[in-house]
């Protein structure tokens, strides 16, 4: 009795952290549910402890996905993962030729193969395709995810023009505050990026690179949503021409720079000895 | 009225939601034992993804909570029962055609029952 009321206690409060909607909603008939199938597992001698580490693990996905569909609608935040999946793998297809021009061009050199070379090319690519694809998509096909039966969408923070657009701008400048920082001597950027030794890689200044990079693509993304959803609606492409512009220019950034390292690569790709 | 073609397919969930419910007014756990029935076991709806399901079938309409309430001494106030709406219903006819269809296809095409036009 006394595990019985940890429990329900216990779950009690991770139905707390669903949103304040679905929560007063739904909030206690879900408690009532769980308390029926404890009593259920209970009767019939079930595995307990398997039962409640599996209802805890799917009513905490739950909470996620539900959180997921308040910033977002379901049929665009479906579409979007599906678009993100895409990106993978199309920056994974147009960077295998400049990989195999690598193995094969360099083979005789005693080199270590550029790993980060070639996962900065790949994040260059994923960035414009995850942003230029939902575009294209939206230009050129219906919507493609009708397994979702809700038939209206809310106009969220995201799918305002104005509000993505703003979110988006806030996202592209949120990183200026680091060398702003940096500047007045509250924080040392080339401590921070190459730790305290500059000689030996520095896995966590990498990984802070990395997630640096990915605030103009969320910025990209979100900023052309707006775009998205009018052309799906058969609308202009030049419908939100704030929104655009600033799609734009975050893809022309991708863009140069990973033309820039093409450039600047060409001649170890080629085969060219001591190219760097 | 929406036709058939004008529906969007349901999800798997959702369908077996709406089929749980398409005979009698379900509370959550009634829901969730209906649809293992129905499939014979083979599917277990969690708490979660039942419970998203029916927010956003709440949301388009497709359910509703029910005022129906057995004695308060037998159970209690929480439990809230759902019903199937008129446009719950038509979705769900309208997926069960669909259903029957590929069903006739496959009979057209020897692929059911258990005849396979070739060797497996």
């Amino acid at each position: 009795m006394y595990e019985q009321e940890i429990v329900q206690t216990l779950y009690k409060k991770l139905l707390a952290l669903y949103p304040q909607t679905f929560k007063e909603q739904l909030g206690e008939s879900m408690e009532r549910t769980f308390q029926d199938l404890w009593k259920e597992k209970r009767q019939t001698k079930k595995d307990l402890f398997g039962f409640v580490l599996w209802t805890f693990i799917e009513t905490a996905i739950g909470i996620f996905k539900e959180y997921l569909l308040l910033i977002s609608p379901g049929v665009i935040m479906q579409t979007t993962l599906k678009t993100l999946g895409s990106s993978t793998f199309i920056g994974l297809l147009l960077i295998l030729p400049f990989i195999i021009m690598e193995v094969v061009n360099r083979r005789n050199f005693n080199e270590d193969f550029p790993v980060v070379l070639f996962f900065a090319m790949w994040l260059n690519l994923f960035a414009v395709s995850s942003i230029l694809l939902p575009i294209v998509q939206g230009k050129w096909t219906s919507n493609p995810d009708m397994a979702n039966p809700v038939p209206t969408q809310k106009n969220t923070l995201l799918t305002n023009p104005k509000s993505a657009a703003l979110i988006s701008v806030v996202l592209i400048l949120a990183p200026g505050i680091l060398p702003l920082l940096n500047s007045v001597d509250w924080l040392s950027l080339d401590r921070l990026f190459n730790g305290p030794n500059p000689e030996v890689e520095y896995l966590p200044g990498l990984f802070m690179t990395v997630g640096l990079t990915l605030f103009p693509i969320a910025a990209g993304i979100i900023a052309g949503r707006p775009v998205v959803s009018t052309l799906r609606a058969g609308g202009s492409l030049f419908a939100h021409p704030i929104n655009l512009l600033i799609v734009v220019f975050i893809l022309s950034t991708f863009a140069i720079g990973f033309a820039n390292l093409i450039i600047d690569q060409w001649p170890c790709f080629i085969g060219v000895p001591k190219c760097d | 009225m929406a036709t058939e073609n004008q529906i969007p397919p349901l999800t798997p969930a959702v369908f077996h939601i709406l089929l749980a419910l398409s005979t009698e007014e379900r509370h959550g756990y009634g829901i969730m034992k209906q649809v293992e029935k129905d499939s014979q076991g083979k599917v277990s709806m969690g708490a979660g993804t039942l419970y998203g399901s029916l927010k956003r079938m709440l949301d388009s309409g497709l359910v509703k909570e029910s005022d129906k309430r057995v004695d308060p001494e037998m159970d209690d106030e929480r439990r809230i029962y759902y019903q199937i709406t008129g446009a719950g219903a038509t979705a769900l006819a309208a997926e069960l055609a669909r259903y029957q269809r590929i069903v006739t296809i496959a009979q057209q095409r020897k692929l059911y029952p258990k005849t396979f036009a070739y060797d497996v």
